[in-house]
């Protein structure tokens, strides 16, 4: 090892705890950097093997009823590799254990031989044996693990208002329900509904379907349009009710997981290099204090013969020195979260194997990105170090000089103590300085903004969803549309007070060339349990002409009220209607369209029918009103909203807790870093300043007030700053998760505000008595001596 | 500590109580074979309203011996009484509102604070005690009146140490201790400086130390004590004290 190295390590070792802040810091975005993207490399690698695998299909449609002689007809669209049918239908069911009726989805599997398309992954168990055995359904595993359930247990569904006890064959996984949600709904709701499946010949003959299917799922040809198997596929589904055939973009397990990478592949990159510009900052002051201090030593070293890259590279190889530690935290700490992150996964996707996979490329990126930051950092002061003259070298640095601070030169200066004017002076004798402090600081107040604006949404939503829009206490419906007096048995049922039709119909709206499939709302005009609500959180009153859309979906059809849509009905007899958009709602999940539902019976020109009915049940009966909705034939599924909204309260809670913590972690790192390290240079800087004052009767309080009085200052400015910044970054993406599927409004609390506040301030404060007490080791005596 | 009040009358020395009392005073820096003896049995009183010079070569112990009396640094072995009150023996909190009450310091270097104008660097210090004078009245005591709003960039030398004598007895302290107050100053600046400590010694009743190189100096003090390797060799008493501008340059 050269002497100029032990040097270094020498050096080092006394700079550790500013080094290690440093590197800190840059461990916080290379976690970040490293955590996202490998978590974008795990989703799309478990992903892609998944749906290759198990041939998860490309295109799908939904219909009323059709032949299965179809399929040969469908199989020879042109660009059409492989095509399933089969028959999925919505159940109510009975689970041990659970006292309210859960809502099941059955799919049928292929009658003889493998399944072309969406093939199962079974966790444990096998598939259930139709032609032997009776009575045997796989479960899916993200409702058996909620339930507890294995192979072997049993369950009880009520198939076409028989209820029969079935017998689980295994859990299964299939990549149609990565991400397993009841309709529409944001969140998954693993308690209260589940995906099952069982034979066709069993599930068909329980519906007189047999010979019939009412689902597909079909592949594309290598090269095939999309677009024109789609419009192909609707024109031949049309006669038999077809609900018009989506793509993947449109399906709603794949969009959530593409919608998961979205939000990842946006905290990717923004994040990690903003920290990693506080790192390279923090560099900076830490390398240019360390060669304004050792001054005399390299004109030493020069004047010895040590050549400029010489001295260069010794400066170099301190802040290269960082790097590493910080490379090695931050990939370290990055794969612990990125784990934790996986876990946390599990709650949301179902991959038969979903691993945690370090991304070596983005490390190496990294590693890169991070050397060039704190390279960036350093050069400037080593620049500056090697032009210096040797002679010019070996004399002190000329005293600094300052002059009244700006307030002051306003007139401010009466008000200010000599304390308060000397970190008023010091911060804009370094302007650039103090603002990236500045800077640094607001970012981590602004880090902590974000997830709590999340969790703040979420419980926005959650509370617009169940206290404002959907009131009911359980929403029940029928098998099939019924005549619109079954309100009455619903009205009989034990318990139950109020009790609302709806109808809901499949329709295409289009206007100009864009169109959205999606279920049309038939709704009192003005309900009670089941309402619709515009921005304002008003109640709208439905016209008697009209329709009222969510104001995502007039955004999509950019439409407004006044204008016209075409609705294109998808069920029974197809029909086309131009529609007036009567008023927009606002909803948080899918795209909604609602009608009165007298209008909307007479553009089916069905008669009075209804889907089903929204209920409010009186406490007291509860129990007896669920004993009584378990036997009910003519019900397909009864949704229990507060079951529902336990569910999503958890699993936010769970997910956002982590996020939350996480960013606390950073925040905190990042205020307590750049604060301890601005006092750390600070104290060396003006050593003497300080020890004078010590020497002339203050306190080290005082003196310790004197030091940190800039900081304070900062902070400050920091903190409202950082809470602008923080609403800016939540608004962004938040704006970046707005998609059909799902959205969140921007909610900023008073208490995100606070607690990001207390976080911050509360490190600050800290990190700045950690340093504070070196004032402690401060030469009184030293500070008298000459300057020479 | 017993309450400081501010010295005000001149007294001649011997009627008053001594303000230091120090007697077998020893400083030993380090340990083992690298100890440093700075000071080896030094017994000294000196008065209220006195003027002393310190003279000594370099390395005799002077600097040593004026941070023991300035409560910067604690004696190894002997008594050092300020005003009957142990001060060898007290501890950190003691010995800062010691300095801020009783001391007054000017160094070789200034040591001014570079954010602060000249009023302002004096102002930092009447903040902290107890009936301070004005910083306007302290710097006009110096000869400064006009330059009160300079940073310390923006003044001489002389003036940079003249802000550092007006912040010393601005506190109006019983004790003004200055180190090499002119070493760094060309001997006319150098005279102004002196001018300035003598006047506040004679005006303000301060007992004051001054160490110097200078052994022409010697004549403005009431007495002068010569220490050399960390011993009193030598004590003279001048019969009649000389003003600075008589001073034999
Ligand atoms: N902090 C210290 N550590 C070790 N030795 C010291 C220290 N301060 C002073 N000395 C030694 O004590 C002796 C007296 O120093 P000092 O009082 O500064 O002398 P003077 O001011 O008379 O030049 C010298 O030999 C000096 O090297
Ligand atoms: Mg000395």
């Amino acid at each position: 090892m050269s002497l100029l190295d032990r040097k270094l390590l020498r050096d080092l070792r006394a700079l550790k705890s500013q080094a290690l802040a440093v590197a800190l810091v840059m461990a916080c975005g290379l976690a970040m950097m490293i955590m996202t993207r490998s978590l974008i490399l795990s989703l799309e690698t478990a992903r892609d093997t998944y749906y290759g695998q198990n041939h998860f299909a490309e295109i799908f449609a939904r219909l009323k009823r059709a032949p299965n002689a179809l399929r040969e007809q469908l199989a020879a669209i042109p660009g059409v590799a492989a095509v399933e049918t089969s028959i999925a239908i919505q159940v109510t069911l009975d689970v041990p254990g659970l006292a309210e009726p859960a809502v099941g989805l059955i799919n049928s599997l292929p009658e003889r031989g493998e399944a072309r398309l969406n093939r199962l992954y079974f966790r444990s168990g096998r598939l259930p044996l139709g032609q032997t055995t009776h009575g045997e359904l796989a479960v899916s595993e993200a409702f058996a693990d909620a339930h507890g359930l294995k192979p072997g247990d049993t369950l009880a569904a009520i198939l076409n208002g028989t209820k029969q006890t079935f017998r689980l064959s295994g859990i299964a996984l299939s990549p149609e329900f990565v991400f397993e949600a009841p309709p529409g709904a944001a969140l998954p709701d693993n308690k209260t509904y589940g995906v099952f499946w069982m034979p066709y010949r069993e599930l068909a003959t329980a519906f007189q379907l047999y010979g019939a299917f009412n689902a597909l799922a079909l592949t594309l040809a290598p090269g095939a349009s999309e677009g024109a198997v789609i419009a192909a596929v609707d024109r031949l589904l049309a006669p038999y009710g077809g609900r018009g055939a989506y793509g993947r973009e449109n399906h709603p397990s794949h969009r959530r997981v593409e919608d998961e990478i979205r939000v990842l592949q946006g905290l990717s990159v923004a994040f990690p290099l903003v920290f990693l510009g506080v790192a390279a900052f923090m560099t900076n002051s830490v390398m240019s204090r360390q060669i304004a201090l050792q001054r005399e030593q390299i004109a030493m070293l020069k004047a010895c013969g040590f050549s400029n890259a010489q001295v260069g590279a010794h400066y170099f190889k301190f802040s290269l020195a960082i790097v590493v530690v910080g490379v090695a935290l931050g990939t370290l700490a990055g794969v612990m979260l990125g784990r934790r992150l996986v876990e946390m996964y599990h709650l949301f996707f179902r991959f038969p194997r979903l691993e945690f996979l370090l991304d070596t490329r983005v490390l190496f990126a990294a590693v890169f990105v991070s050397a060039l930051a704190a390279f960036a950092g350093v050069a400037g002061a080593v620049r500056r170090a090697v032009r210096l003259p040797p002679a010019e070298a070996m004399r002190p640095e000329a005293p600094a000089s300052y002059r009244p601070a700006y307030a002051e030169r306003l007139g401010a200066a009466r008000w200010f103590t000599p304390s308060f004017r000397m970190a008023l002076r010091n911060i804009e004798r370094r302007p650039v300085r103090g603002a990236l402090t500045c800077l640094a600081l607001a970012l981590a107040t602004a880090i902590l903004i974000v997830p709590n604006s999340f969790r703040d949404g979420i419980g926005h939503v959650i509370d617009f969803q169940w206290d404002i829009v959907q009131r009911q206490t359980v929403t029940m419906s029928l098998v099939e549309p019924g005549p619109a007096r079954a309100i009455a048995d619903f009205r009989h049922l034990p318990g139950v007070v109020l009790a609302e039709p709806f109808r809901y119909v499949a329709v295409e709206l289009r206007a100009g060339p864009v169109t959205r499939r999606l279920l049309l709302q038939g709704l009192l005009e003005r309900g009670t349990l089941n309402r619709v609500i515009d921005a304002h959180s008003q109640q709208l009153t439905l016209p008697a002409r009209g329709i009222v859309i969510s104001g995502k979906l007039a955004e999509i059809l950019h439409v407004k009220p006044g204008d016209e849509v075409i609705a294109k009905v998808l069920e029974g007899e197809e029909r086309e209607l131009a529609v007036p958009v009567a008023g927009l709602a606002e909803d948080f999940a899918g795209t909604a369209a609602y009608m009165e539902l007298h209008a909307l019976n007479r553009l089916l020109l069905e008669g009075d029918r209804i889907n089903g009915a929204h209920l409010a049940v009186d406490g007291s009966r509860w129990d007896e009103f669920l004993r009584a909705t378990k036997a009910t034939p003519r019900s397909a599924g009864v949704v229990i909203k507060n079951l529902i909204r336990e569910g999503f309260r958890k699993t936010t809670a769970e997910s956002i807790g982590l996020l939350q913590k996480m960013y606390m972690l950073f925040a905190t790192i990042v205020a307590f870093g750049i604060i301890y390290n601005s006092a750390r240079i600070s104290l060396s800087e003006r050593a003497r300043e300080l020890a004078t004052l010590r020497v002339l009767g203050f306190t080290r309080g005082e003196v310790g007030a004197v030091l940190v009085g800039e900081l304070v200052l900062l902070t400050l400015v920091a903190l409202p700053l950082g809470l602008v910044l923080g609403s800016g970054f939540a608004s962004g993406i938040i704006a970046s998760v707005n998609t059909e599927t799902v959205r969140l409004p921007l909610v900023l609390t008073a208490s995100n505000y606070a607690f990001a506040v207390l976080v911050v301030a509360l490190a600050s404060a800290l990190s700045a008595l950690f340093a504070a007490r070196k004032l402690a080791e401060i030469d009184l005596v030293g500070a008298l001596k000459a300057l020479d | 500590m017993p309450p400081v009040e501010p010295s005000s009358l001149v007294l001649p020395a011997v009627e008053r109580e001594p303000v230091f009392q120090v007697r077998d005073l020893a400083r030993i820096y380090g340990e083992g074979t690298a100890a440093v003896t700075a000071l080896r049995g030094v017994d000294l009183d000196l008065f209220p309203g006195e003027l002393i010079v310190l003279l000594g070569a370099s390395g005799s112990g002077k600097s040593t011996l004026l941070n023991q009396l300035g409560g910067l640094d604690s004696p190894t072995r002997g008594t050092l009484l300020y005003r009957g009150w142990n001060l060898g023996a007290a501890d950190e909190a003691d010995l800062t509102r010691f300095r801020r009450d009783a001391v007054g310091f000017v160094f070789q270097a200034y040591n001014l604070i570079p954010s602060l104008t000249a009023r302002e660097n004096v102002a930092l210090i009447t903040e902290i005690c107890r009936d301070p004078m004005a910083p306007e009245e302290a710097l006009t005591l110096v000869g400064l009146g006009e330059r009160m709003d300079h940073f310390p960039a923006q003044l001489s030398g002389g003036e940079q140490q003249r802000v550092a004598i007006a912040r010393a007895i601005a506190k109006r302290p019983a004790v003004l201790l200055c180190d090499e107050p002119t070493g760094a100053l060309d001997v006319r600046t150098g005279i102004t400086v002196l001018e300035a400590i003598e006047r506040s010694n004679r005006e303000l009743g301060t007992l004051a130390v001054i160490i110097t190189h200078n052994a022409i100096l010697a004549d403005m003090a009431d007495r002068v004590f010569t220490l050399s390797d960390g011993r009193i060799v030598n004590e003279r008493t001048n019969a009649r004290r000389g003003s600075v501008s008589e001073l034999a340059w």
